[in-house]
């Protein structure tokens, strides 16, 4: 047992290795949105966790920018069950 | 054609053992591509919209600001999100726990970091990269203190989710900025 606390230490850690992370780093550069412009050998882990943080961050603004434009048509005309079921069938 | 249940069964059982594993570690991200999943997400958006617009029309009709009401709405969007994950993510909880947890949880923060076996792997990355991976904690709700393979995890479900929220949000404001403008429902039937 102690043979393997000592090979753990070497390898930095028990469970979590340096290769899962570049895993998942690799899959969530796949996510981001410049991802077919990037060379798929290289992956900067600076890098993508800057983009993805700044990725998120539009996503959070289109959100806040999509809820004032909903806010702003709710404000004039509630949605009444006729146009809920337009709003329904036009998504359809 | 027969079915081999002797071999193939414990080789199965391994696949599905190992798919256990895998399903546990990996929240599947196709669902928040589908269209099914935004349809159902949208028409419960919807239903939250006309809840907050009922809110905020019989309160008083002064204190009801624009922010105020664009916050109840992103609110809304964001508790429905939340909601469509069903549970299985940590952001997804965080959300529905209710934001003001997360107040409480800041002076939390300033606790000392774990012993052990942690230590060493926190050590094996640069500070660079733990500054960041500890702002991308921030930016995701609930993940302020996760090691960072979990942490990639949630964030990978979490931009797919947001992703979908955009769109529906999208379709939704399209919509409503085609039909709306007349507040009596005869009137909206006309150019469709």
């Amino acid at each position: 047992m102690s043979s393997r606390r000592s090979r753990s230490r070497q390898m930095s850690s028990s469970r979590i290795t340096d290769e899962q992370i570049n895993d998942l780093l690799t899959k969530l550069q796949a996510v981001l949105p410049e991802a077919h412009l990037r060379s798929t050998d290289r992956v900067s882990a600076a890098k993508v966790l800057q983009d993805t943080c700044n990725y998120i961050r539009s996503l959070h603004r289109e959100v806040d920018d999509l809820s004032e434009r909903l806010s702003e048509l709710l404000a004039n005309n509630d949605i009444n069950s006729a146009q809920a079921a337009i709003i329904r069938s036009l998504l359809r | 054609m027969t079915i081999s249940n002797g071999d193939g069964d414990s080789a199965a059982k391994d696949g599905r053992r190992e798919r256990k594993r895998k399903r546990r570690a990996e929240p599947s991200l196709v669902k928040w591509k589908t269209e099914g999943e935004q349809k159902t997400y949208s028409s419960k958006l919807i239903e939250a919209l006309r809840r907050v617009r009922r809110s905020s029309a019989t309160g008083a009709a002064s204190a009801a600001t624009d922010h105020s009401r664009s916050r109840a709405v992103r609110e809304a969007a964001d508790r429905a999100l939340a909601a469509a994950a069903r549970g299985r993510t940590r952001w997804s909880r965080a959300i529905l726990c209710g934001r003001t947890l997360k107040r409480r949880v800041l002076p939390r923060a300033g606790r000392p970091k774990p012993v052990g076996p942690a230590r060493a792997a926190e050590r094996s990355k640069p500070p660079a990269l733990k500054t960041k991976a500890r702002v991308l904690g921030r930016l995701v709700p609930g993940c302020r203190k996760l090691p960072l393979p979990s942490l990639l995890e949630e964030v990978s479900d979490y931009i797919a989710a947001l992703e979908m929220q955009v769109r529906a949000m999208s379709v939704i404001a399209e919509a409503l900025s085609a039909v709306g403008g007349a507040p009596s429902p005869a009137q909206t039937e006309g150019p469709i």
